[in-house]
């Protein structure tokens, strides 16, 4: 038999504050522990709190005469299993204004997509699928998969997702803890990873200089391409891995041993082949023009 | 020996002309090597592109005899692929999309002497162009998308995305430039795909942005 849905309206309070144009907004409902949240639009700041509680609760202040639409979906009587909500501005193309604070339970899995704007995530468990153009991301916790993609805005990560993919055009990304399977790819922007543990991680810049100063699992494996950013690899004090690392034109600086890097081909760029320990692990480094530093930490 | 298929398989499958062990062979493998499948997957896309040519088109004339000097260098090399008219329009298609397009691809397995193309002019191995074309194929259709709504999107939005673009593609042109010159480098063909990757991506995150963001 077809489950009967329907949306709740949004409970927006008007007219709060009339002197600061301001409206309310207020959405409370019983949802699912693993609830799947959607968020887009237009607003300037999203904070977005896992807690334990099997209800979801949205409230704010948005600019007089912004459209919240969207709702909670859900069979009457029953915890909602998803919720969306669109923020329009009253005049499109308005600069981003407004915060919102979403409250839902650890489990959920949460959509966020805006233009320019600072999002804050903590203590979710679940799925995050984050996307802003400028602004800033920040993420603290472990989700069960990360995903974020960013043009301008800089993304932080604390935590320790399952499984994680982060993305900007020039944004710079800072990433503390650990993943299993993590991909970063940016244009221009300049990437820090350090501590915590990863077993796959493929690093991916054109201009952007890459820090990766955590630890690669037993078995692990890290491959880092950049054209003409900086490459430097922090090893901890007793590291076992095999570094496989060249440029074409650039140089490769080497202080965690003796070994000298040899010509490339054709006389130009560097190569160096590195065997540490038993080699328990594999680092692949390939820089067109940029230097590589190879550090003990 | 590598353990991934050879050039001639590929082309063999992407003629469809191999034999049901070999298909089963091939399957197997390509079940569990993107790499490999990817590689089918352009010279598919560079068959389909070539379908669509002109039966008696006319090429310059050195472009002939640069494909008559790879022919020569393949030597007694399975002739399978080129014998087949459909595919030697696909080489003819992919050297004249290469000497007037920016960038190219593919992997170092793929890189032996049957797949590499002894030519005055430099270009990058006859592979390496069916895979370009792959993400040619792919950047053109997901600009045209970028470009449908542009007119959408704020003036620094778009600023911020053609100034990355812009970065990418001279590292595209450097790289495949340096790769034209010297096809043997592994490094070079992984940095080269790596670039390639980023333009794509960077294009798809771009056609993905509306108005309300």
């Amino acid at each position: 038999m077809p489950h009967s849905r329907f949306w709740i309206s949004l409970v927006v309070a008007l007219g709060a504050s009339p002197a600061a144009a301001q409206q309310r907004v207020d959405v409370r409902r019983a949802v699912t522990p693993d609830v799947y949240v959607r968020i887009t639009g237009t607003f300037a700041a999203l904070r977005v709190t896992g807690w334990a509680r099997d209800s979801l609760v949205l409230t704010g202040s948005l600019p007089k005469g912004t459209r919240v639409e969207g709702g909670v979906g859900g069979t009457p009587g029953q915890p909602a299993r998803g919720a969306k909500f669109y923020i329009e501005p009253a005049v499109s193309g308005s600069a981003a204004a407004g915060s919102l604070d979403l409250m839902v339970p650890a489990g959920a899995t949460v959509w966020a997509k805006t233009g320019s704007a600072t999002i804050e995530v903590s203590a979710i468990g679940g799925g995050l699928d984050l996307n802003v153009i400028g602004g800033s991301i920040g993420v603290t916790g472990n989700p069960r998969e990360l995903n974020v993609e960013s043009m301008d805005g800089t993304v932080d990560v604390n935590g320790s997702p399952g499984w994680m993919r982060i993305k900007t055009a020039t944004g710079d990304i800072a990433v503390r803890g650990s993943a299993p399977d993590a991909g970063f790819t940016t244009v221009g922007g300049n990437l820090t990873v350090r501590d915590g543990t990863y077993e796959r991680v493929r690093i991916e810049s054109v201009t952007g200089n890459v820090t990766f100063g955590a630890t690669l699992a037993r078995a692990g494996n890290l491959t880092i391409d950049s054209h003409s950013g900086t490459i430097e690899l922090q090893l901890p004090p007793k590291a076992s891995l095999d570094i496989e690392a060249t440029t074409i034109a650039g140089s490769i600086l080497n202080t965690v041993t003796s070994r000298r890097p040899t010509p490339g081909r054709e006389g130009r760029g560097d190569e160096l082949t590195l065997n540490l320990g038993i080699g328990d692990a594999r680092a692949t480094l390939r820089s067109f023009k940029g230097n590589i530093r190879l550090l003990t930490r | 020996m590598t353990g991934h298929l050879s050039l001639n398989t590929l082309n063999v499958l992407a003629d469809g002309l191999a034999t049901p062990d070999e298909q089963g062979l091939a399957a197997a493998h390509l079940a569990r090597c993107t790499l490999c499948q990817g590689a089918l997957d352009a010279l598919r896309a560079t068959m389909r592109l070539a379908a669509a040519l002109p039966r008696s088109m006319d090429p310059p004339s050195e472009v002939w005899r640069d494909i008559r000097a790879t022919i020569h260098a393949q030597g007694r090399a399975d002739r399978r692929w080129w014998s087949v008219p459909g595919r030697l329009a696909a080489a003819a298609a992919a050297l004249i999309v290469a000497s007037s397009a920016t960038t190219a691809l593919v992997v170092q397995h793929y890189r032996s002497p049957e797949a590499t193309v002894a030519v005055r002019q430099p270009v990058l191995p006859v592979a390496w162009q069916a895979a370009e074309l792959g993400y040619l194929s792919s950047v053109e259709q997901l600009r045209g998308q970028f470009e449908r709504q542009r007119g959408r999107l704020s003036p620094a939005t778009i600023a911020a995305v053609e100034r990355s673009l812009g970065q990418v593609d001279a590292a595209i042109a450097e790289a495949r430039g340096a790769l034209m010159r010297d096809q043997a480098n592994a490094a070079l063909s992984e940095l080269l795909a790596s670039n390639y990757r980023q333009k794509v991506e960077l294009l798809r995150r771009a056609s993905q942005l509306d108005a309300s963001t």
